[in-house]
């Protein structure tokens, strides 16, 4: 009796099984590895896959260098995931090139793009769109702020609540309270650039060039125009700093893996990192640190460099699928305070500094402070060579600041290249 | 029944005088052709093959998304004009030599040291050849916070009175920095199969010029050279193949900085490809590379006609 | 200076060298082992700690649950494993054939092969993939092996090995009846134990090293190498150095382990191999 039983109850479960997996539909995923997003991606998921057991989604994610590599590779076999994330600054080179499956509202539940756009945060779309189709849907708005160490600022007789910098010059006179020498050694830097990564690079050339009224590119976006007096300006702001000798002119991408090991451990005093860096630093570290508004050449005109990750179709698979990927994403991005709470990024819903349970964060975690600066914030600009662009923007800002090279030649140079790079058909 | 002499030839002349042996001489060709087989259609398909599509796609504008277009040779002529191309072309050059020369001459000593009787020998031994056991990602990591300007290289020059380099950071130190880092890396390997080399020279030669009383420095010029010859031209020709491909730690470590003074061409060419959707171009760019380790093999080859086809 | 007297001097100057050479060659291992039982802060203070203040056997745990890495190490000993056997196996195959055999296709054989050395994977990437698609092996661990399984560096190291053993035991072999593959298997592969020996150990650090094919071949979790794993511990804005070095000395342990192996082999191999001739 026992053994019939124990039969019947294991082919039952077998059939289960194999009835399940027959029907099962997996949606694969892949994103770039980030720690805090990665784990809320997997509790998501774990809902989703609850309740639709037979559509599970399969979740990769890779190194964020490689990442791209892999996906452009990927893409180019037809064998990439049904969904993935991209970076805003990416797109063009993507939807130039007809690899992202156009977005339907329609199947997110709006009207139109225009309804859409009216439940987004004004111009958040627009890093995503492309001769007037939407490609991506951010679940990601970030920003970059400048983040001051309370500590540093009471010793060195300064109200971080009053004093902190608002201006270009502000964080030079500033400065030269904060920097701490040991003999000709800087022992603690007042203020710095990340220097580790040519994109970044890009997103604080790209805002101070703005700020004095210039752009990298010209309006066809075929020409380079980063050596305009805006941008030699902007470029002297970045050499600035070592020159004063508040920034430690041997930090580079050689020393600084990563730009945000610095601000934690006390080795700087000021520092422009984005919103997420809350989340990575943790309540202990941000105890000491206050973040402040980007720093604005014209504080009545402010512009600072936003930038966001989205979630992009995969144009080569059936309708079918494409509109249960659509599903999923309107899934994943249903909770914009679940994101901002597990990432520390802001999401760019319209309503999100409304939403109930938000002002506490306002209060403890700067959102306020995030949405200021998102509110002044533009995308970088758009291109398909974006990635060369920013080579040369950066290799013309190693010439000025590890060299002393002059800005205005430095940027000829990069120029040059830049516009070698754009005249590729 | 002939007796079987010294050396594959003098054997195989003896037997092709007799014709019923003609298929024991084929059998023996054909062996070796059947032993070299698989490894051959492996590589076939899995590098000759690729390296064919490189060559093809070098003619083509491809942007591994839409299918390519037939542009000639116009890649070739964008990379001649293109200054970036020339820089990192002859940091290549710098690069590999600067790697391989060095590890020639200091790989043999290390070999040579290894190879006399001392007291520890295996520990000494073991202690030199350790490196070679360390992933290249850790050996970036490691030499990356060396060359730090407060690191350990810097430590120590301070002691010695020497002030602080900014070593990968200044444009004339970083290829130095990374050279040294190769030549580190590969010493262990190439002193190895020079041991392996020396170590297969028989005593007798040594003992026999001994009593004729021939010193240390004439028993290494008049024996250890020559017999050493096809291991020097092996160790030549490998260590300037893998000198050529090395890009995880310029990509690592400097980022292809400063200003591109540590921009080799793999790191160029892959950067040209995957980042910046030139496929052709980079394939190009790899032809080039190709022909240039191609001809340099070539003259290492000439160069010590020796070992080679024999 | 006597002759004598120069001998001296070279003799001290030869092991002062000795000794410095050890310490250049060891002190990156030490910094390893050293940063991997710090604390995040300590591995970048300055003046540099040889001995870190408490001992963070810590990191460990730590740093190898920050992903599944005792299936990330497990596959990347499949795959080294793996590739190295074939590795050993079809070079010697082709060292041997190339070393002791003229047929008239040689010199193209040993040309095509050289020319397999000159590019690396990075150029050959999308080409390379679109094979491997073909086959069919994408996102499994066999797309990872396979294209790795033969280096043509080892089948130049075994033909320059083979090349200097004496023909006179190959030709006693063959009158006395053996096939030709019993002699490459009972004479030719016993006498090669030194260069077999070096050989696995290169390929087995080689393909456990293995970033760029693993990665852009293997897209579930369950398929990544230990070289994947590591560089997923870069995060956006950190890097938990100390418990990448901690990941980095675990790593080692079985290059370390084979190293030590096949070291004895090599110096064993290396004294049986008086050829006397």
């Amino acid at each position: 009796m026992k053994r019939h039983l124990v039969a019947r109850l294991s082919i039952g479960l077998a059939a289960a099984l194999l009835g399940a997996s027959a029907l099962a539909q997996p949606i694969t995923w892949w994103e770039h590895s980030n720690p805090p997003h990665n784990n809320y991606s997997k509790e998501l998921i774990a809902d989703w896959n609850a309740k639709n057991p037979k559509t599970p989604v399969q979740y990769e994610f890779f190194a964020m260098t490689p990442y791209f590599q892999k996906l452009t590779a990927a893409l180019s076999t037809r064998s990439a995931a049904d969904m993935f994330t991209v970076i805003d600054t990416l797109m063009p080179s993507y939807t130039t090139k007809n690899t992202l499956a156009p977005i339907h509202p329609e199947w997110l539940g709006y009207k139109n793009l225009d309804d859409m756009k009216t439940h987004y945060l004004p111009g958040s779309l627009d890093g995503y769109i492309y001769q007037g189709k939407l490609y991506g849907v951010p679940m990601i708005a970030a920003v970059f702020s400048l983040y001051i160490n309370r500590k540093h600022f009471i010793e060195a007789g300064l109200d971080p609540d009053k004093d902190y910098p608002r201006t270009w010059d502000d964080i030079g006179r500033i400065g030269k309270k904060l920097v701490k020498m040991d003999g000709s050694k800087m022992t603690r830097e007042a203020f710095d650039f990340a220097m580790h990564s040519s994109t970044w690079t890009m997103w604080y050339f790209n805002s101070i060039i703005r700020q004095y009224g210039g752009e990298v590119l010209d309006a066809s976006g075929k020409k380079c125009t980063a050596n305009s007096e805006a941008g030699v300006n902007a470029m002297k702001v970045r050499a600035m700093f070592v020159q004063e000798k508040i920034s430690d002119p041997t930090v580079s991408f050689a020393t600084n893996a990563l730009p945000a090991d610095d601000l934690p451990k006390g080795q700087v005093s000021m520092f422009i990192t984005h919103a997420g860096s809350v989340a990575q630093f943790g309540p202990e570290v941000m105890k000491d640190l206050k973040v402040v508004p980007y720093p604005q050449v014209n504080p009545q005109k402010p512009v600072s460099p936003v930038y966001g990750f989205a979630l992009a179709v995969n144009p080569q698979i059936p309708e079918a699928k494409q509109k249960l990927v659509h599903d999923l994403i309107k899934f994943v991005v249903k909770d914009p305070k679940g994101w901002y709470e597990k990432t520390a990024y802001p999401y760019p819903a319209s309503n999100f500094l409304t939403l109930p349970g938000i002002e506490d964060a306002r209060k403890t975690r700067y959102l306020d402070v995030f949405m200021q600066d998102i509110r002044g914030g533009r995308f970088v600009q758009r291109s398909p060579q974006i990635l060369e662009i920013n080579e040369a923007i950066h290799r013309a800002m190693e010439r000025v600041v590890l060299k002393g090279e002059n800005p205005k030649a430095s940027l000829d140079q990069g120029c040059k290249e830049i516009d070698t790079a754009l005249a590729q058909p | 029944m002939q007796s079987v002499g010294p050396g594959t030839l003098a054997s195989e002349r003896r037997w092709a005088v007799w014709p019923g042996r003609m298929s024991i001489r084929s059998r023996l060709r054909w062996a070796g052709f059947f032993f070299v087989l698989p490894a051959l259609l492996h590589l076939l398909i899995f590098k000759f093959y690729p390296l064919l599509e490189a060559f093809r796609l070098s003619f083509y504008r491809y942007d591994l998304m839409s299918p390519p277009v037939f542009t000639g040779l116009a890649n070739y002529q964008a990379l001649w004009d293109n200054p970036l191309f020339h820089q990192s072309f002859w940091v290549s050059v710098k690069y590999m030599l600067g790697v391989s020369v060095p590890e020639w001459f200091l790989a043999l000593g290390l070999a040579l040291l290894l190879n006399r009787a001392m007291p520890g020998r295996s520990v000494i031994r073991l202690a030199y050849f350790f490196p070679i056991a360390m992933s290249q990602i850790v050996v970036a990591m490691v030499w990356k916070f060396m060359y730090h300007p407060h690191g350990l290289v810097n430590t120590l020059l301070e002691v010695f009175g020497v002030g602080r380099i900014n070593w990968l950071s200044t444009e004339e130190t970083a290829l130095a920095s990374l050279i040294a880092i190769g030549i580190w890396r590969g010493i262990p390997l190439f002193g190895v199969i020079y041991l392996a080399g020396l170590q297969s020279i028989p005593k007798d030669y040594y003992e026999a010029a001994m009593m004729d009383g021939a010193g240390p420095v004439r028993r290494f010029i008049h024996i250890t050279i020559p017999l050493l010859l096809p291991t020097i031209l092996f160790v030549m020709v490998i260590s300037l193949l893998s000198a050529v491909k090395v890009f995880l730690n310029p990509l690592v470590m400097t980022g292809g900085g400063p200003n591109g003074t540590t921009k080799v061409l793999p790191y160029y060419i892959y950067q040209t490809g995957f980042a910046y959707f030139r496929m052709g171009e980079a394939a190009a760019a790899s032809m080039v590379l190709f022909v240039l380790v191609f001809v340099l093999t070539l003259i290492l080859l000439r160069l010590l006609r020796q070992g080679d086809v024999k | 200076m006597s002759k004598k007297q120069l001998i001296r001097w070279g003799g001290w100057s030869i092991t002062l060298l000795t000794i410095l050479g050890i310490g250049v060659t060891l002190l990156p291992y030490f910094w390893m082992v050293s940063s991997s039982l710090k604390t995040g802060q300590e591995v970048f203070e300055l003046p540099i700690r040889w001995i870190p203040r408490d001992l963070q056997w810590v990191n460990f745990p730590a740093a190898l649950s920050r992903g599944s890495f005792g299936i990330y190490f497990a596959n990347s000993g499949i795959v080294s494993v793996l590739v190295t056997a074939a590795n050993v196996l079809f070079c010697s195959l082709a060292g041997y054939g190339l070393a002791k055999f003229r047929f008239p296709l040689r010199d193209f054989c040993f040309r095509t092969i050289l020319c397999t050395l000159m590019l690396p994977l990075e150029i050959v990437l999308v080409p390379t993939f679109l094979v491997v698609q073909q086959l069919g092996m994408v996102n499994s661990l066999t797309g990872i092996i396979v294209p790795l399984a033969v280096d043509a560096f080892g089948i130049f190291l075994m033909r320059q090995y083979i090349r200097d053993l004496p023909d006179s035991l190959i030709e006693a072999a063959r009158l006395d009846g053996c096939s030709e593959f019993g002699i490459f298997w009972r004479i030719i592969l016993p006498n090669c134990k030194p260069a077999l020996g070096a050989l696995a150990l290169l390929s087995f650090r080689d393909s456990w090293d293995q970033f760029l094919w693993p990665f852009i071949i293997a897209s579930n979790d369950a398929l990544k190498t230990f070289p994947l794993g590591l560089a997923q511990m870069e995060g956006i804005d950190s890097t938990a150095y100390h418990e990448i070095m901690a990941l980095a000395v675990i790593g080692m342990i079985p290059m370390a382990i084979l190293f030590l192996f096949f070291q004895r082999a090599f110096v064993r191999g290396i004294a049986l191999s008086g050829l006397k001739e």
